[in-house]
Order: C-alpha cells, then structure tokens, then sequence
C-alpha cells in the first residue's frame, strides 16, 4: 500500500461518530455562497463532487498547503454514493479497514463490513477533521467545465449560471452517481410505487406489501434480504445469476476497537493484511488461472450449502467465468429467496403493465411496488456534463469511440485536469479507496507542479496516451472481464474502458511515477 | 426452408410477446364441448400440456448450452413460451372444468420418467442433441395434435389460444431448422465420429430409451382419441422433408438419425423397432407411481392463473 511522507504524519486514528451527527448537520442543506460572476482571481484548484473522491482530493490538497480551491456539490450534503444509496441493507463488500482512507483511519468500525449509514458517518466526520466545510458550495451542479487556453484556466458553469475559476480542475463526480429507471416496456404505466435503489424512499412502508425486485447485482442482493423480513411477499426477478461468496462479517470487539485506538500500528497492520490478501485474489478474479475454479468451487460450495433444491440451485449458477463481472458477497441472500413469503423469477419480463410484471411464460406477478436494483448510468464514452479543452474540443466527442486516458487520469487537449475513477482505473478484487489514494498523489503531483512553476498548461502528450492505452487494451484482452460476459465494465461493442488489468499495486506503482517527459508545459 | 437472421428472430420474439390475460377465459363458448368429448380431451389435454411443459425444460437446457449469446436469449425465451403453452393449456382445462381446485393433471409414467431424466442430465448434453429432438417432437406430436385439437374443438377460446400458440411454434420451428443446418455446416466424418462418441454416453442411451417408449405411448394415446395415425405419420415426415431441404441439414449426422428414428416409427411393419419399443411402453406402464422419485421443483412453477401474487 503506497502512502506518501505527509500521509503518514498526518494520519489521525479519531472516532468518527462523535463529529459526524455535527458535522451531518453542519454541512446539510448549505446553500450557495458563489457569485454569478467569477472572481478576478481564479482559485489553484476546482473540485467537482463532495463524495470520497474529492473529498479525499481535499484533504490531500489541505495537507500540502493548498487551501485555495473549492469542492462544488451537486446536492445539499456530502457522501457521493454514500450519501445517495441508503436503501435497507446497503454496505460495502469490501472490508471497511480497507474501505477507507489510509490518512484518515477508523479505529471504531462497528462491524468488518459496515452499513452505508456507518460509512457516510466517516464521510461526515473526513469533512469535520480535516476542515473542509468552509470549502464546499452545495446545491452547485456544474453543466460545463470550460478550458481557457491563453489564461491557463478552468471555468465551471453551473445550471444556474453560476461561474467557478481555477488553475487546475478536478473531476470527482463519481461514476456511479446517476441512475435511472431501467428501459422496460410499459415501466410508465405501472399505477404502483417504483423505487430505485440508489434514491430510496424511506416514508415508503413495506409492510403488508406485495413487492418485486427488478436486480439481483450488488445492491438487489443486499436488499433482497431485508424487504424479506418486513415485506408480504417479494419476488426477485433475475437476469443473471451473480457469483455469490460467503462474506466473513463479524462485529469488532470492543477490545479490538481499543487495541487499534491505543496502537494505531496494530490498525496499520491489519489493513496490510486485508489488502495483501484482497490482492492474491486478483489471481483468482483477474485472469483466468487454476486460483479461478478454486474461487468458483467456493462459490458453488456456498450455493449447495445454502439451497437445497437442484432447480433453484441451477436457476442461480452463474454461466459465466467469477471475476467477468463484480463477484458478490452475502450470507443472506440464499435464505432470504427461500423464505416462504419469498420467490425466484427468472422467467424473461416481457413488460411492465398497470399492476404489475408480466413475463414470458404469461404470467401477470401483481405487486404494489417495485424496487429497481438496476444499477447506474454508467458513462463509457461520455463526460456527465460538456467538458471543453484546447481549441474547443469536447471530451465526450473524443471519447465516442470509448472513454481514453493517460495513467486514468489525464486526458490529452485537457490541460490541468485531472479524473479520478478515470478510464481504467476500476478494480475488481480491491478497495476502490486503494486506487483512489494512488489517484489522489498523482493528481496532487500535478497541482503541484502547475501552482509551484506556475505553469499555464500542463497537458499530457497524445503518443503517450495512445502508447498507453495500446498497452492497457492488450492486457485487458487476456482478463475475465473481457472473457465473453456483458457487464456494466463494456460498452455495447466489447469495450473496456473501465477496469485496470492488474493488481493495485502495480496500479500504486504506475501512479507513482511522475513522467515529465509525456506532459507539454507552457 | 432457408436459414433465418437470428438477431432479427430475436427482436420479433420480444415484440410479439402476450400473455394469458389478453384471453378472456370466461368468454362464452365452453358449452360447445360435448359430452362425449370431454373424457378424451381431458386425457388430451393433459398430455398436450405435458408435453409442452417437457419441451419447455429441453429448451431451458439449450439454453445453457447455446453457442451464442443469441441464440442462447432466443432458447431462455423460447423455454418461457413453452411453458406459456403448457399454463394456457391448462387454462383452457379449467375452463371445461377438467381440473379440480388447483391440481396439475397428473403426468403418464413415461412422461414422468422423461422428466426425471430431463431434470438429471439435459443440462449435460450437448446442444444439437436436444436442438434436433426438440424440432422432431415440436412438429410431430405438438403440430399433429394441435391440428387435431382444432379441427374437434369449437369453443372459440380454443382458437384464440391455439392461434397465439401457433404463431410461437412457428418461430421455434424455424430456429430449430436453422441451428440444424448451422451443426450441418462443418465436415460430418468428424460430426459422425463425434456424435458416435456421445451416442456412447449413457446418460444419452437413458434418454432414448425414455424416449423411444414416450412416442409410442403418446401414439397410442392420440390414436383412442381419434387422430388418425396416419396424421401423425404424416407431421413427423415433414421434419425430414424440412429438415433435409438444404444439404447443411442433411449433413448434420442428428438430423439422419432422429430422421431414420422417425421412419422407423411411422412403419408399423417394422417389428424389430415396435415390438420391444411397445413392450418398453408396457413395462414401463407397470411401473408403480410410488416408485418413481418427486417431481422436481420446476413442474410446480405450472399455473392456470393469469396473474398472480404469490
């Protein structure tokens, strides 16, 4: 795990519960102290997104003196996705000793693999540590960032026409921070109550309800198991079975708790241990290699362990190579299908209609709601808002053919900007938190550079861009993400823009290299 | 017949979708069903529905197998129509007051037997093993005996079932021809060699023995209700006559035997095929119900009701 020096000094083990319901109520409903105009003096940095991402940028930037930069959010509290995907059962299925910042460790984490509540109370309490309150513009939803090429300077212009200025810009919007209602026929003339995952309806009372759920991914498995409890009667309707692994979730002993607060070390420790281990799982998950059928035989042990009935059992084996897409993780979700108020559809829906779905084989399921579990709009080839660079040229358009970047996070033509969850930049057997790290010391190199020589423009060569990602599509070729499975990492052609064909440290270690000879400065 | 686009066979199954509440089941029409026929098509009726429902599973199995993503979309699909079939069959049973509460009819030990060797071992066979039987029972007992069906049944709900039925058929038809021709397409020694290998399998050998008495049994059973043999003779040649149109189909060495199979079947006159095939059917017959293992889950997914909420 590669930390810089001024991480390290300034990592502080504190509780982040006792400042989070403060700060939650610090930070909520802030409005906009922004002028229409933009201030003569551009700031060194613009922020767009307060999730962990820019948050994280933040602090990083806090840490190495640059207070001038601002973070413009889109709603009215901080939490990204976090913030966004509070529905029953939501956490992380990546351990939250690893989920998390290395600068900014937890020594309280309740449980191995937290809430989103207890993960979004660390988001708050990131906010009141390290000060960036004063920093945040909410309610600020950025619809174009501009590049100024004789002035060196990014202009975001907000929905509302307000105008933010700075040196250098940082996209933080998060890639999975949209979502919308699936394309099924007839989803508009449903009469009853439709709820996304990630915009929950808590005033929305289960109980006594008859309920589909539209998903069974990251989230449909995690909710699944709690509308079981409250619900009359749910019926999961599934697409495709999901490699589902037994998740090692325990609750932290006090004593545990303790021994992290006291010697914070011993928390540094295990954090090494998770990632190690989370690392050798690239192995099984990454490419094709004997550790994959060890990872599918788990797989399958835990499916004849929890289900008992061949068909349903058959019903829920995965068809395609573990890793292809996000391998899930629960405890729950087996038993939960075989309650008796419980059912598996995976008959294909052929339509939504007033009362219900009506699937192939004729039969209209009525049910008072439906809960899409459909995941997010994820962008392949696109930017969320219009992003200008040198001579007017649009990213989206430059990315038609699929979403190009150097290292994940520099794109050519756009100076002084910098992505996190960039291009290529996902994996899939780590803590995203990991890679999130390694993209924030780069990008801090960067900004660094052009506020310490003050430099105009610092833009990334397109022959090192296309060199690189020439090689990064030849070792994608040889993963299980492009083994033949759809996927929410492809476009519709096959192509990967998302995920990183590697282990995180080798992701660490091209991050950490500055190369100044693939950037042009002026 | 020519081989299809399977993309284009794809989005027209999508759009041409309906369900059993587009059918008024309550709409008159029930009465024109005499006395005297009610006993057979009861009998009818459950073995048409079986059948249905078997072909159902064969497709869920081609599904998991299929060499394609689209073919292997258009196999899910086609398993879901099938069991459409098998509900809106049952549908029309309750309509003529053929069921009791909520009971399935209750399968023939030979359909039961093709069940449980469905449920063990489809998912293990290869893809044009099943891809060429589905087609020959799809056209000879499911296409002869919805032509009988019509040409007795006057209830107009009937009609309207079957002809929604009927266009499904159709486009499982035609794909069922089209991947023939598609196994046809490479040099058949090594198609022979291979297919000899699997014909070794005794997973496979099972099969046929289950299903060699199955098309004798259900002979039998059309014939007491009055189909004329010779009509279903006649359905079963036209999947060779289909089937061998083009020399890819002719070349799939699954096509020549299930071909030959057939032949063998439409010849009365053929005493080495029949009269151990009829004594399986009479063995098998003998098999008491208890004796057979449950019925796997997927038989209890089959439902009359046009919605449901549970």
């Amino acid at each position: 795990m590669s930390t810089t020096e001024d991480s390290k000094k300034t990592a502080k083990p504190k509780a982040p519960r006792k400042k989070a319901a403060a700060a939650r109520k610090t930070t909520a409903r802030r409005k906009s102290t922004a002028r229409k105009k933009a201030p003569e003096k551009p700031l060194s940095v613009l922020i767009v997104g307060a999730g962990f991402a820019g948050l994280g940028m933040a602090i990083r930037l806090k840490q190495a003196g640059i207070e001038d930069f601002i973070i413009l959010e889109r709603g009215n509290a901080v939490g990204g996705t976090w913030r966004d995907n509070q529905y029953p059962g939501a956490a992380c299925d990546i351990p939250s000793n690893l989920y998390s910042y290395s600068f900014a460790p937890n020594p309280n984490w309740s449980r191995s693999f937290s809430g989103s509540e207890e993960i979004l109370d660390y988001v708050h309490h990131l906010v009141a540590e390290f000060g960036l309150e004063k920093h945040i513009r909410f309610e600020q939803n950025v619809a174009e960032l501009r590049f100024d090429e004789t002035k060196g300077i990014w202009t975001a212009t907000t929905d509302k026409d307000v105008v933010f200025t700075g040196r250098a810009a940082v996209m933080a919007q998060g890639p999975l921070a949209n979502c919308s209602f699936p394309a099924i026929t007839g989803i508009e003339d449903f009469k009853g109550k439709k709820i996304h995952s990630a915009r929950w309806d808590h005033d929305y009372d289960f109980s006594g309800k008859n309920v589909a759920v539209v998903g069974t991914g990251a989230s449909g498995i995690q909710i699944i198991p709690e509308l079981v409890k409250v619900a009359k009667h749910v019926k999961v309707f599934q697409r495709t079975p999901g490699w589902v692994m037994p998740r090692p979730d325990f609750s932290t002993p006090e004593w545990n708790k303790l021994l992290f607060r006291k010697v914070p070390a011993s928390q540094q420790a295990m954090r090494e241990l998770l990632y190690w281990s989370h690392e050798s799982m690239a192995l099984a998950v990454i490419w094709n290699s004997p550790l994959t059928r060890i990872a599918e035989r788990i797989g399958k042990w835990h499916l004849r362990r929890q289900v008992k009935d061949r068909w349903l059992r058959r019903q829920l084996t995965p068809d395609f190579t573990i890793g292809c897409k996000r391998v899930l993780v629960s405890n729950d979700y087996y038993p939960a299908l075989q309650k008796d108020n419980a059912k598996l559809i995976t008959w294909p829906i052929a339509r939504i209609s007033e009362e219900g779905i009506r699937t192939v084989e004729g039969i209209e399921h009525q049910v008072d709601c439906i809960v899409f579990a459909t995941g997010f709009d994820v962008s392949h080839s696109g930017t969320p808002f219009p992003v200008l660079g040198r001579g007017g040229r649009v990213m989206g358009d430059d990315w038609k053919g699929g979403a190009q970047a150097y290292k994940s996070i520099n794109v050519s033509g756009y100076p002084n900007l910098f992505l996190t969850f960039g291009p290529n930049s996902g994996p899939g057997h780590n803590s995203a938190l990991v890679y999130m790290e390694s993209q924030l010391e780069y990008a801090l190199k960067g900004i660094r550079k052009i506020v310490g020589e003050d430099l105009k423009m610092l833009d990334v060569r397109e022959d090192a861009q296309q060199r690189f990602n020439k090689s990064i599509q030849k070792r994608l070729a040889k993963t299980n993400w492009n083994s033949g499975c759809k996927s929410w990492y492809l476009t519709e052609d096959g192509f990967n823009a998302t995920m990183y064909p590697g282990f995180a440290t080798q992701y660490a270690t091209q991050m950490s290299e500055f190369k100044e000879e693939d950037y042009q400065t002026a | 017949m020519a081989s299809i686009d399977l993309d284009k066979m794809l989005a027209k199954i999508k759009s041409t979708q309906w369900a059993l509440s587009d059918i008024d089941w309550d709409a008159p029409g029930a009465e024109l069903i005499t006395e005297e026929q009610w006993p057979k098509l009861k009998e009818f009726m459950a073995d048409l529905m079986w059948i249905e429902h078997v072909g159902a599973r064969a497709f869920a199995a081609l599904a998991k197998k299929a060499p394609t993503d689209t073919l292997r979309e258009i196999y899910s699909y086609f398993h879901a129509e099938e069991q459409r079939h098998a509900n809106a069959e049952m549908a029309l049973m309750r309509r003529w007051g053929m069921l009791e509460g909520d009971e399935i009819p209750e399968p023939n030990v030979n359909l039961r037997i093709i069940i449980e060797w469905l449920d063990r071992f489809a998912d293990e066979m290869p893809v044009y093993v099943l891809g060429t039987v589905v087609p020959m029972l799809e056209i000879a007992l499911d296409g002869a005996l919805c032509t009988f069906l019509l040409e007795t049944v006057k209830d107009p709900v009937c009609h309207q079932a079957f002809e929604k039925i009927n266009d499904d058929e159709s486009r499982h038809l035609g794909v069922g021809f089209t991947v023939m021709e598609m196994q046809g397409r490479s040099a058949s020694y090594i198609k022979m060699v291979q297919m000899m290998a699997r014909v070794m399998d005794p997973r496979l050998i099972l099969g046929i023995a289950s299903y060699m008495p199955l098309l004798n049994k259900m002979r039998d059973n059309v014939i007491a209700m009055g189909l004329p043999e010779e009509k279903l003779y006649k359905a079963m040649q036209k999947f060779e006559r289909i089937g061998g149109r083009t020399e890819e189909g002719r070349r799939n060495p699954w096509f020549q035997l299930i071909k030959q199979h057939g032949r063998w079947v439409t010849n009365r006159s053929n005493k080495v095929y029949h009269v151990p095939v009829d004594a399986l059917v009479k063995i098998t017959g003998m098999v008491p119900r208890k004796a057979l293992p449950a019925v796997p889950s997927w038989v209890k997914e089959l439902t009359y009701e046009p919605t449901a909420t549970r």
